[in-house]
């Protein structure tokens, strides 16, 4: 009975195509990343900036009410409402800050995927050339050590591609973080 | 005389949020973009407080924390991490590195403030 041969050439090209799609997409997920990446940049500049105009026109306009309420007599009940107007602008200020840190934790979010896709695209560019060590001439054992090589080294490759990409972003909301003094 | 405040972080519109928060309160403030940054700013003028982040490129919080504690002038200038992170394993190494306290961003501007006051006075 003869033996049946084993597709090395359809295995070598299934790894080749597998390599060559999968880097193709994740280019294209790397390019949408720097794309959100810069947006996000603009962003915060253009939120920054007007919230810090904003915020200094309202303290304008409220020194000039200080000095209003100062030298004019005012009735108690809009002296009052005047005074939660500002405790309320003061709040809402507060929480503007708080909410305009999103950029900080989304960039980081954002680099790490961007460095996760990198790193698959080496284990693909790996799987490829792996492919390409075995040939048709080679025996059934021989083939077999070289597939399990290649498992061992994704493995190794994805271990460190892990290893590397520590979670420094737990945050699952923008509410404010704990603050503790040693 | 006001008191200055060192701010150490990567992200530019974060600075922008804390220098905004503690110049309201009264605070003078020096930027830096990293950490070798902030160790080379720190040289130049002995603060009041340094608020540093910790993962930034060429020079992480740790390590600026480590380099101040060694210049004679900040033994005893409280440093206060600002940062995403929060595991006990990294708040850890913040105190054994020379940190006084820990604050998880995002910040609220004013309980940053009350922990600045806490920790310097007005």
């Amino acid at each position: 009975m003869g033996m049946k041969t084993l597709p090395i050439t359809e295995l070598r090209s299934l790894l080749s195509a597998v390599s060559d799609n999968g880097k193709q997409h994740l280019i294209e997920v790397e390019a949408d990343l720097m794309q959100t990446t810069f947006l996000l940049s603009e962003a915060i500049e253009k939120l920054g900036a007007s919230f810090m105009a904003i915020h200094q026109a309202v303290s304008e306009q409220q020194a000039e009410l200080d000095i209003l309420m100062k030298h004019h007599e005012f009735p108690a009940e809009e002296t009052e409402k005047l005074t939660a107007y500002k405790q309320n602008i003061g709040a809402e200020v507060n929480a503007a800050v708080t909410g305009l840190q999103f950029q900080d934790l989304t960039s980081q979010l954002i680099a790490r995927t961007i460095k996760r896709v990198n790193g698959l695209k080496d284990l693909l560019e790996t799987l490829a050339a792996h492919g390409d060590e075995i040939e048709p001439e080679h025996e059934h054992d021989e083939i077999a050590r070289f597939l399990a090589a290649m498992n061992h080294s994704l493995n190794a490759r994805s271990d460190a591609l892990t290893g590397g990409l520590r979670r420094s972003v737990d945050q699952q909301d923008m509410g404010s973080g704990d603050i503790e003094l040693f | 005389m006001s008191k200055t405040i060192l701010a150490v972080d990567d992200s530019g519109s974060l600075r922008q949020m804390v220098a905004f928060s503690l110049k309201a309160a009264g605070y003078d403030v020096v930027q830096a973009v990293d950490g070798q940054d902030g160790l080379n700013k720190a040289k130049e003028k002995t603060v009041d407080l340094v608020l540093t982040d910790q993962n930034m490129p060429i020079m992480d919080g740790l390590t600026l924390i480590k380099n101040l504690r060694e210049l004679g002038s900040y033994s005893k200038v409280p440093i206060l991490m600002l940062t995403t992170e929060s595991s006990d394993e990294m708040k850890a190494k913040g105190k054994a590195a020379g940190a006084n306290g820990w604050l998880v961003k995002p910040f609220d501007p004013k309980r940053l403030i009350e922990v600045v006051q806490k920790v310097i006075g007005q």
